[in-house]
């Protein structure tokens, strides 16, 4: 050890609280403060029942003004609790916050024993430590930065146009990028929308063509984020213009190129149920209105080889020669509204989606249904194109299975399939609609009536039981299930089968989410900073979640979640400038030799090495104050503000002592 | 490659086809088999079904017998028995007690010598140093199938076989962990190696009805037929089982399976090695087609496969 720093003696307080019960009933709180009456450095101390009331701390503040104190220790519960309230308390006396110091004398000790003797005297050791702390706390001031007023949204699904456009409306500029051809997202795939019935399309498209008129949203479609570097308030991004090969402000959709296309490939908008050529519009309404051409599936971006489309654009709007290229951006916020993906038929082998073709998920049925889909709304089934005389619906596809598939339930389908059996119900009366499910999930506004009229008007047949196994014979899909109410199997001949698969992760994002480092739970989606009380913030400070990229749910609640990221970012926005906790772990350039070890700790990126002059350099925004680096370097030039090595060995002498 | 073989009392006794096909297969394949020294019978079930400590010792015996002969894998041809020793296996490492009680039980071999007082058999606990392999697992990751490519003497192409995995070698699914058991490719790969095409039909994992076939033969029927009937319906000219119990309800039971359902006009079982043993060469007098109930030896002609019919 180095010889510890001549230090004027500090004045400091002890506060010791009963909590009621919770402490002075195991704890001699009076014999606490009287114990470390005579301490060095304490020169006042008390108990009282709740320090955290107002008296209490008014008890505080009149003894930091009364007695000069410069250094105040409060035992009494977690400092996850109110470590702020005594901070501000001590602000008001004009004492700097950093003097606070908690002892926690309730979850590490009143509640976790029961001995009183024992029990009081592990209390005092713990004050003792703190005092010994606090005898070394310096002042410190919060650090301050700028914040840039412009927000980026990663995704223009409902989530992301909803978003964008709340935060645009509140006066601040927007970044919107797409990966696709199109804004959209899933939601403009669908047909009707629970439990209303209205078209998906009719309520989407005015969104997606206000976000794309709105002075203050910067749209980027087919445009994906390369990467994110920076901090809250003050980020950088490199945005990767993908080339589309199609000029879209030249482009007029007269249609023509599309029509000489050689090349034929499955239409994604309509889930590969019908086909698009390699220059396409992807569906009518697309935003913005322009071709695109596709360069995996065109014979060459050659005029040599093909150059058909070339050669009929009267515009000259279509240019092979266009190249991919970066930009960078610079935004205060970020809202992920990366959406989600359906679980794979090839995951699901006893369902045979991938051997039938009849077989179909979800998605691909809303195709089926929609008006602009492959059938024009007529209910067909894709491997013969004859209508079903007999549909079986499958709830729970890969949800609510935790031994072999998914453990969570995907909220949705419960809702949507009840709306396909209607629609089918509908369109062929004569039809036989039966679907199996594990429960029926109806919570939301005006949903189980909506079921209810499914079962009671629309005769769709629901049988509780699961799904074993699907296959073919001849021209009919067997489907084997059970039925759970009556304990018998059962054995169906259906003409089509939809599978309410399960809402997973997307995987096109999932490297983007890797390279950001944003806080994801065990299923891939984005994890939000607390459960209950921080629902739409990430834990990656300056990140907000948006729809399904956060969790499985409906549109309705997808919308509610991109207002109130919005108003988040809208919070954010509203401060003159931020402040960041001054703990962090700054480097003594006499001291750190550069070997770099603490670069590797660092869960932040908080720390580079200046290779000029070979030591580390700290990013003090990005710091935490964890403190893995203090405990890894090896030479001690990494030292964490008012948590010093000097200060954790005080603190140790003072506990370990007798 | 020299590899410990686990026949089963069945392959000795009831449906020595199994058994010679594999020993004649593996023998042009350069793989010696060796039987551990003095296996019983795997108990057959019966150590999975109840929760006694005494029926798992027979299978943990003979894994400990192919310990001490320094073999680290055991290889076996017929499901049930895989099934019983890859589980009692697993049941061992999974389950401390088990693992204590069984190894109390088998201390019981020990057998010391009188002059020198030093232990001449079961010397040491069992603690799962044996890896259970099916022989279709072996050909898959130890083989290979490039080598039984390389080693086909016969041309069986366009002759459809119906993969049957029957009911135990794929589940359940984390303690078998051989092949995905909802659509699986083991036995369809095997097949193609071969040189036969393998015929996709939903009902190779279902039941053939097992032991139903002693208590309730009419529900074996039943689900030997649907099993029959749809290896048929999508263009099998045989069902290539791996199990002597598949084969006995799919084979000598199909008189009453066509007394039953009189659509139904026949199809020939064979073993998965009597097809490899073919496809490399054998002589068609050693595959034991003389115990098929239902004549199978259309399928190993000395003409071009492609013309046989069956």
């Amino acid at each position: 050890m180095t010889t510890k720093p001549k230090l004027k003696e500090k004045r400091i307080g002890l506060f010791v609280c009963h909590c009621g019960v919770n402490i002075a009933g195991v704890v001699d709180v009076g014999k606490v403060a009287e114990q470390l009456k005579d301490t060095p450095g304490v020169s006042f101390s008390t108990d009282y029942v709740y320090m955290c009331s107002d008296p209490g701390q008014q008890m505080i503040i009149d003894t930091i003004k009364e007695k000069h104190l410069d250094g105040i220790i409060v035992a009494a519960c977690s400092p996850t609790l109110h470590e702020k309230t005594f901070q501000e308390a001590a602000r008001l006396a004009g004492l700097n916050p950093y003097q606070i110091e908690i002892a926690n004398i309730r979850e590490q000790d009143s509640w976790v024993h029961t001995d009183k003797e024992k029990a009081t005297k592990k209390a005092v050791k713990i004050v003792k430590s703190h005092v010994a702390k606090a005898r070394q706390n310096e002042n410190l001031d919060p650090i301050k930065v700028d914040v840039n007023r412009r927000a980026l949204i990663i995704g223009g699904g409902v989530s992301g146009l909803q978003a964008a456009m709340d935060i645009a409306d509140h006066g601040y500029e927007v970044i919107l990028v797409e990966k696709n051809p199109s804004i959209g997202g899933k939601m403009i795939q669908l047909s009707e929308t629970f439990p209303t019935l209205d078209c998906s399309q009719c309520i989407l498209t005015p969104k997606m063509v206000e976000v794309s008129r709105h002075p203050r949203i910067k749209l980027l479609t087919y445009h994906e984020v390369d990467s994110i570097s920076g901090f809250v308030g003050n980020f950088k991004v490199r945005i990767k213009k993908r080339p589309r090969y199609v000029d879209e402000t030249l482009c007029n959709l007269c249609g023509e190129c599309e029509k000489v296309c050689p090349q034929v490939v499955p239409d994604e908008f309509n889930m590969g149920l019908s086909f698009r050529k390699a220059i396409y519009l992807p569906f009518p309404q697309a935003i913005p209105g322009t071709y695109t051409l596709d360069a995996e599936n065109c014979l060459g971006l050659n005029p040599v080889r093909c150059g058909k489309c070339k050669d009929v654009c009267d515009k000259k709007a279509i240019d092979y020669d266009m190249k991919e290229t970066i930009t960078e951006e610079e935004v205060g916020a970020v809202v992920v509204a990366t959406g989600y993906d359906l679980y794979t038929m090839q995951a699901l082998g006893e369902y045979g989606g991938e051997k039938y073709d009849d077989v179909v998920n979800g998605l691909e049925f809303e195709r089926i249904l929609s008006a602009s889909g492959p059938t024009g709304g007529e209910i067909r089934r894709p491997s013969d194109g004859k209508v079903p005389r007999s549909i079986v619906f499958v709830q729970c596809s890969g949800s609510r299975d935790s031994e072999k598939h998914l453990p969570y339930c995907s909220k949705i389908c419960c809702m949507y399939t009840a709306k396909h059996a209607m629609m089918y119900r509908h369109r062929v009366p004569d039809g036989q609609a039966t679907v199996f499910y594990i429960d029926v999930r109806t919570g939301g506004k005006s949903f189980d009536e909506f079921y209810m009229r499914t079962v009671e008007e629309d005769k769709v047949l629901y049988i509780r039981g699961k799904v074993s196994k699907i296959f073919k014979e001849g021209d009919k899909l067997i489907v084997w299930g059970v039925d759970t109410l009556t304990g018998k199997k059962v054995e169906i001949e259906a003409d089509m089968v939809v599978l309410a698969m399960a809402m997973v992760k997307a995987d096109g994002v999932q490297d983007l989410l890797k390279k950001l480092k944003i806080a994801t739970d065990i299923h891939g989606f984005l994890a939000e900073a607390h459960p209950k009380l921080r629902p739409v913030e990430s834990l990656n400070a300056g990140f907000y979640l948006a729809g399904c990229a956060h969790g499985p749910k409906d549109i309705p609640e997808t919308v509610a979640q991109a207002s109130a990221a919005a108003a988040k970012v809208g919070d954010l926005f509203a401060q003159k400038e931020l402040v960041h906790e001054p703990t962090v772990v700054p480097v003594n350039d006499e001291l750190c030799s550069g070997c770099g070890i603490c670069l590797t700790m660092c869960p932040y990126t908080a720390r580079t090495l200046d290779p000029a002059r070979g030591v580390v350099v700290v990013n003090e925004i990005l710091c935490e104050g964890c403190g893995a680096c203090a405990a890894a370097c090896p030479s001690g030039a990494a030292q964490q503000r008012n948590q010093t090595d000097d200060q954790i060995f005080s603190m140790l002498r003072a506990m370990l002592r007798d | 490659m020299k590899v410990h073989y686990y026949p089963g009392c069945t392959l000795k006794q009831k449906t020595t086809a199994l058994d010679i096909s594999t020993r004649e297969a593996l023998k042009r394949l350069d793989v010696e088999l060796v039987e551990p020294e003095g296996w019983t019978c795997c108990g057959a079930e019966y150590p999975l079904t109840e929760e006694k400590i005494a029926g798992l010792a027979a299978p943990i015996r003979t894994l400990r017998q192919v310990r001490d002969e320094g073999g680290d894998i055991l290889v076996t041809t017929c499901s049930f028995c895989f099934a019983v020793l890859k589980r009692a296996d697993r049941a061992l490492q999974d389950d401390p007690l088990k693992h204590k009680r069984v190894n109390a039980y088998l201390r019981d071999d020990i057998q010391i010598d009188p002059l020198t007082k030093a232990r001449t058999t079961g010397f040491e606990d069992y603690n799962g140093e044996v890896k259970v392999l099916h022989l279709l697992e072996f050909l898959r990751d130890r083989v290979g199938y490039p080598r039984i490519r390389e080693r086909i003497k016969r041309d069986l192409e366009g002759l459809a076989i119906a993969p049957y995995y029957g009911c135990r070698v794929l589940r359940p699914r984390e303690e078998m962990a051989v092949d995905d058991p909802e659509s699986p490719r083991l036995f369809e790969e095997f097949l193609e190696a071969v040189g036969c095409g393998a015929v996709d039909y939903p009902f190779k994992q279902e039941c053939c009805g097992s032991y139903l076939s002693v208590s309730l033969p009419a529900a074996a029927t039943e689900a030997s037929y649907r099993v029959l009937r749809s290896a048929r319906m999508n263009g099998a000219k045989a069902v290539a089982v791996t199990c002597p119990l598949c084969f006995y309800n799919m084979d000598h039971r199909q008189d009453a399976i066509k007394e039953a359902y009189l659509d139904f006009p026949g199809l020939p079982v064979v073993y998965f090695t009597q097809l490899l043993a073919w496809a490399l060469g054998v002589d068609r007098s050693v595959l034991g087609l003389g115990e098929h109930r239902v004549p199978a030896d259309g399928l190993f002609l000395e003409i071009p496969a492609t013309e046989v019919r069956t």
